[in-house]
């Protein structure tokens, strides 16, 4: 940050690499809103969340190990796991058995997390490599435990999509519930959990652990231990947005979160953490995963013809990380140049 | 005579990596053999290594890219080939003369896809797992747009049909590609300048620069062979199986990187063994032909792949630091 002293606020701001991703946002949210009528109606800003929230809560959990030096390509498949497991633990008519199912789901998700980060952190394999084979483990467990898309989720559940929609509900709650949509408390919820992380001495490990390994090692920091809280902390993200599904649709699927897996590092890319690790911000990436929904909505609103979207997807997807990688070094030469003058 | 430096000694050291995937595929012959009757014949052996070669082939991709570094992948490979099984299949039309125009419109969308794939990799620096897989989702949406105007039609051309699916009395055809390719490979990285420098960037990028080398040419080249390899494949793919469908390449992506690790290359870079590929891949589907053939269904055989594959790693390439 030394380099930043001799530039003025509006020029700091623009330098943060942050920035670009923060300005793609901006002008997609701009596209949408004049694209989609009702944009700014509180009906359609609720609806806006739910269908974000998932892929948020996965590429918050994913920049996480990222960031740590590592890779998850079973988030996917892990959350399709977590569907399957509150599915089969909780009866639909017993309220109680929806907190064993909590209770449950929280020790499997933390219980992947630790086999993920042994081979990460302790074993020290390509995260690729390791996070694919485990992927295969979680979808079989979900086959075994779901072969076909179902089972049962008490009526309390409903309260992690909507508040307002448990049957019984008060007057207030339902008032509330079609305002500040509970996918939005889980967001904030998963925010908050990594930011009191990231303020203690393991949230600056998991930076410089991913930012050089062997350096945190000889400084005398745990990694492999780092590495598996990363992991843990994936865990417990991908489990906030199976809480979310199984609140939304009351069942379990196999192979529901598959396609979330590519799209999470996808956007915790555009959101700017570098797959290299150690760099980035959990929160832009945030911002990652709101650009890619948008670019979905755009398409949707924009009349594309169905059969185009993945190949316009695609290509955004290249565009945006293109753009902000070409901005990040213009911006740091620029930077490089000002600080020589002064 | 030392035993150590023996000559017999030095070969193990040397093959470690080989002869463990070799032994672990025999034993999966094996117990397949006591478990399941008849797993353990030729005509058994040679179908799994005929459905191996394909995961072999996209293999080879996977590991000239991922040889040169550069965190370096190819999850494109799929829908190359996917793309070039669905253009070429009216290309052909079922007819041998005109197989070469097949060929060149699969080399052409080989060379652009891997251009692409290379410019965005190697010289805007971007990372190549997310830019190859962005490609592949291009790929997927051209198919979606194509196949949305009109049905896919057309047959592969009897020639690529007896090279790809027939095979004489029991010796599968695509054996011989296989055969063929293999000593192929090998020379071009290990005894040509290319090669070298491959493995040199991969290695050790700053050295390999320093020496001359133009380690963002390497690899761009190296991802326009893996691009020109895979939409060649996509040739034998519809070859075998006689019409073109929308997915027909992605199930190999990722058990061609598996059957790469599996083979002893490291994902890092700088090094490779075309032959431990080969192995592999061999490895993985004789994995797969067991547990279907157990009759565990699909929930036992993903836990079964997904928990041997996770043994293998920690066997293989754990890397644990000795404190």
């Amino acid at each position: 940050m030394g380099r930043l002293k001799g530039l003025s606020f509006a020029g700091r701001l623009i330098t943060r690499p942050a920035f670009s991703s923060l300005l793609i946002l901006v002008v997609m949210v701009a596209l949408t809103a004049v694209l989609q009528k009702n944009f700014f109606e509180t009906k359609s800003i609720v609806r806006n969340i739910n269908a974000f929230a998932p892929l948020i809560l996965l590429t918050m959990g994913q920049a996480v190990v990222i960031i740590a030096g590592g890779l998850d390509l079973s988030c996917g498949s892990a959350l399709s796991m977590l569907t399957c497991v509150l599915t089969s633990v909780m009866k639909k008519n017993v309220p109680a058995s929806g907190v064993y199912a909590l209770a449950i789901a929280l020790a499997v998700a933390l219980g992947m997390g630790f086999i993920n980060g042994v081979g990460i952190g302790y074993l020290r394999i390509p995260p690729v490599v390791l996070t694919y084979a485990t992927s295969y483990v979680w979808l079989g467990v979900a086959l075994f435990l779901r072969p076909t898309p179902g089972g049962e989720a008490v009526d309390w559940f409903k309260a992690f999509y909507n508040i307002g929609g448990v049957k019984g509900a008060a007057e207030w709650l339902k008032q509330l519930g079609a305002r500040i949509p509970s996918a939005l408390i889980l967001v904030l919820l998963g925010c908050a959990l990594w930011f009191l992380i990231s303020k203690t001495k393991t949230g600056r490990y998991i930076y410089a652990v991913g930012g050089n390994n062997d350096s945190a090692y000889e400084s005398g920091i745990d990694t492999a231990r780092v590495q598996m809280i990363a992991c843990m902390i994936n865990s417990v993200f991908i489990l906030l947005a199976a809480l979310f599904f199984v609140g939304q649709v009351q069942s379990g699927d196999a192979r529901m979160g598959d396609p979330l897996t590519l799209r999470a590092i996808a956007a915790a890319v555009v959101g700017g953490i570098a797959l290299t690790g150690g760099r980035g911000s959990v929160y832009i990436a945030l911002v990652g995963a709101l650009i890619l929904s948008f670019v979905n909505k755009i398409i949707f609103f924009a009349n594309i013809p169905y059969a185009f979207q993945t190949l316009v997807g695609g290509a955004i997807v290249i565009l945006a990380i293109a753009s902000s990688q070409a901005y990040s070094l213009s911006s740091s030469r620029a930077l490089l140049r000002e600080s020589r003058l002064s | 005579m030392d035993i150590r430096n023996s000559a017999v000694v030095r070969f193990f050291d040397r093959h470690r990596k080989l002869l463990v995937a070799l032994l672990l595929i025999i034993f999966l012959f094996l117990l397949g053999q006591i478990t399941v009757s008849n797993f353990l014949s030729l005509a058994q052996i040679l179908l799994t290594v005929k459905l191996a070669s394909f995961i072999a082939l996209f293999g080879l991709c996977q590991m000239i890219v991922i040889a040169g570094g550069g965190s370096g992948l190819d999850l494109s490979v799929g829908y190359t080939a996917t793309i070039t099984s669905v253009l070429t299949a009216s290309v052909m039309d079922g007819k041998n003369e005109n197989l070469w125009l097949a060929v060149l419109v699969a080399l052409g969308i080989g060379i652009v896809v891997g251009s692409v794939n290379g410019a965005l990799a190697a010289y805007v620096k971007l990372p190549p797992l997310v830019v190859t897989l962005a490609m592949s989702q291009m790929l997927q949406g051209t198919i979606n747009v194509y196949t949305a105007g009109a049905n896919i039609t057309g047959r592969p051309s009897p020639v690529l049909q007896i090279i790809a699916a027939k095979s004489t009395g029991i010796f599968p055809h695509i054996l011989i590609i296989l055969l063929i390719v293999t000593p192929i490979v090998m020379i071009i990285l290990y005894k040509t300048k290319w090669g070298m420098k491959l493995f040199g960037a991969g290695a050790n990028e700053t050295a390999a620069y320093l020496s001359g080398v133009n380690v963002r040419l390497v690899r761009c080249v190296a991802f326009i062979l893996s691009g020109v390899l895979a939409s060649l494949i996509g040739l034998l793919l519809i070859g075998n199986m006689g019409i073109a469908f929308k997915d027909m390449g992605s199930n190999y992506v990722m058990p061609s990187i598996a059957a790469v690790v599996v083979g002893g290359v490291s994902l890092g870079g700088g090094d490779g063994n075309y032959l431990g590929v080969i192995l592999g891949a061999i490895f993985l589907q004789t994995l797969s032909n067991l547990l279907v053939a157990l009759g565990w269904g699909d929930a036992g055989k993903w836990v079964g792949f997904g928990t041997v594959l996770y043994v293998l790693l920690i066997v293989y390439v754990s890397n644990r630091r000795s404190r």
